[in-house]
């Protein structure tokens, strides 16, 4: 049973939900955080490293300037503006943030200039959180491309580390590009985190049609989260969210008391009070909901299954 | 001091939802009451700009972007394998004496065209997004927009780059997508500065310091603007000082501030915020904060 906790906005509260999700379900389920440019899942559980692992994106382009003949051949090669002359030299480099690794510039290099290299492209880590679940995370270096294939990476191992019958949460980046995509593929239920504001509500759409484009897992539910802000705001997520036919696990109001139980090393569904009993009563509609799917066993995610 | 030509100024974070859009969209605000500006919106993904401004009147129609993906004629096709053999996105696959395109997949290199003999590749030009034009008095916004189900964000982030280049203003104000991956990359390659937006949380802590390691690495002066300023007990002040990154903005967090931006209100009425985005646009046009960085 993989569930996948998705926004289409950044900082709509994911992770935090995850984290109170998690803590919620026991040691048994494994977390998945596929948010691998930002990632802090680690920081909202407190992870202690278990394994770390280099990741390799695969292999990028690099020229030699030693038997580069300077002929110009492959710049034009390029659609992506990765391959400049710097001011003063006739000899191109390639910009490694900007190269798509298509190599379409080595097909044009009779000099035999252009190599190609492997790189580190980022770490695959799997922890043990202070809950006792297991946590699969990654970290991207800086301006590598690969995101959506470390996600996978991620998927495939926390896949593998689950026993049968228990969950995988799986905290997605935020947008709808590749690596939400690829946070998504494979979900047997997905939690829509919704910002209960202006951008808050647009991105959720944008995030719902996606769901829909890829054909909509039955069971979506979502949780609105920093309510009672702005009342036109918690009154269109209500209704925009019943006009998509996605039913509402709970409401979270926005409480600064929720920011002081993480930085105390704890999780929202730790909050005394009456913000926090928001939050449990969501995460036990949300717990209702994964035990009402008949979930898939684990083992059944391939990386190919997920390209 | 008079800004140069076409200053590019970058708003960007590693964290989503740390107020990149929030400032991007006041700074050009700010901005716009001294020169002609245009605020991009290379938020693809998630495009929030224009949400700030609903008044804002269109200006000509919405532009397609593209990219050029290989169109097979079967009836030429040999099932030689060379486009398939090149192809490093799965986008062309031979099976036996059967090719298939998956044009969804095609990040448009054009290299399988190239690399067929006997031409039965050729290239057709698929939409991945759209760019729109506004105006708004004096400020102009420039939005791209991702299709829903695409995975091609870095096209339409250099499609609007392409259009932000040939409007003729003297400020140009980006608004970066989130992380620290290829689209926020290509949303900070040719500014002339980049604000990185902050918050004082955990989260946001972790997250800048993969955001300055990517700007660092590009070699772009850069500042940081912490948001939501009292909301968190992260020390991005501390953090800043060690990295020698000048801290070029605080805004402190209130509850008057965090209901009119959940409903997506203009602070154009919030005097001490207008007044400090002022002091980083500023700050940003003088180029002055990478050299206080430098000497500190």
């Amino acid at each position: 049973m993989t569930v996948t906790v998705a926004s289409g906005k950044g900082g709509a509260g994911k992770t935090s939900v995850s984290a109170a999700l998690a803590s919620w379900l026991g040691a048994s389920c494994v977390v998945a955080d596929c948010d691998v440019d930002a990632a802090n899942g680690a920081i909202a559980l407190g992870a202690m490293l278990r394994v770390s692992e280099p990741y390799f994106g695969g292999p990028g382009f690099s020229i030699d300037p030693g038997s580069c003949t300077a002929c110009g051949n492959c710049l034009p090669a390029c659609r992506f503006g990765a391959l400049r002359t710097p001011d003063g030299s006739s000899v191109p480099h390639i910009i490694p943030e900007l190269c798509e690794r298509c190599g379409a510039c080595l097909d044009r290099c009779s000099a035999g200039a252009i190599v190609m290299r492997e790189t580190e492209a980022g770490r695959l880590y799997v922890s043990d959180t202070r809950l006792g679940s297991v946590l699969v995370h990654a970290e991207l270096v800086p301006g590598e491309d690969t995101s959506g294939k470390l996600v996978r990476k991620v998927r495939v191992r926390a896949d593998s580390l689950a026993s049968p019958g228990s969950v995988i949460v799986v905290d997605a980046p935020p947008g709808i590009g590749c690596p939400v995509i690829a946070s998504l593929a494979g979900s047997d239920l997905v939690v829509l985190v919704l910002e209960a504001g202006a951008s808050g509500i647009r991105d959720a759409l944008r995030l719902v049609a996606l769901l829909d484009s890829m054909g909509r897992i039955p069971g979506t539910v979502a949780v609105i989260n920093k309510t009672g802000l702005d009342p036109g705001s918690d009154g269109l997520a209500r209704k925009v969210l019943a006009e998509a036919g996605i039913r509402v696990a709970g409401e979270i109001p926005f409480d600064p008391g929720l920011r002081s139980v993480e930085e105390s090393g704890r999780t929202w569904a730790d909050l005394p009070g009456p913000a926090g009993d928001r939050v449990r009563s969501a995460l036990s509609e949300v717990k209702a909901a994964i035990d009402s799917r008949p979930g898939t066993a684990p083992g059944r995610q391939s990386e190919k299954e997920l390209t | 001091m008079k800004p140069r030509p076409a200053a590019v100024i970058a708003v960007a974070s590693g964290k989503g939802g740390t107020g990149k859009t929030t400032v991007a969209a006041h700074l050009a605000l700010a901005s716009s009451a001294l020169h002609a500006t245009l605020l991009v919106d290379l938020d693809v993904e998630a495009p929030d700009s224009m949400g700030y401004f609903p008044g804002a009147v269109p200006v000509g129609t919405a532009v397609p972007v593209t990219v050029a993906v290989p169109r097979l004629d079967e009836s030429s096709c040999t099932a030689c394998g060379h486009c398939a053999s090149v192809c490093r996105f799965g986008a062309v696959v031979a099976i036996g004496s059967v090719v298939t395109v998956d044009a969804k997949a095609c990040k448009g290199c054009g290299r399988c065209v190239s690399a067929c003999p006997s031409g039965a590749l050729s290239e057709t030009e698929m939409e991945t997004g759209k760019t729109s034009l506004h105006r708004r008095g004096r400020l102009e916004i420039l939005e791209g927009r991702m299709a829903i189900g695409d995975i091609r964000s870095v096209s339409v982030i250099e499609a609007a780059k392409r259009e932000e280049g040939r409007l003729p203003v003297v400020v140009r104000i980006r608004d970066c997508p989130p992380g620290v991956s290829c689209p926020a990359t290509h949303a900070i390659d040719g500014a002339d500065f980049v604000i990185l937006v902050a918050e004082p949380t955990a989260f946001s802590l972790h997250d800048l310091d993969a955001a300055v390691r990517l700007v660092r690495g590009r070699g772009v002066p850069s500042g940081v603007v912490v948001n939501k300023a009292g909301f968190g007990d992260a020390d991005i002040e501390g953090f800043c000082s060690d990295r020698g990154i000048p801290v070029i903005g605080r805004v402190e967090f209130n509850a008057s501030r965090a209901a009119s931006g959940a409903a997506g209100a203009l602070w154009e009425d919030d005097p001490a915020f207008m007044a400090e985005m002022g002091r980083v646009l500023s700050v940003t046009l003088d180029g002055r904060a990478e050299r206080e960085g430098e000497t500190r």
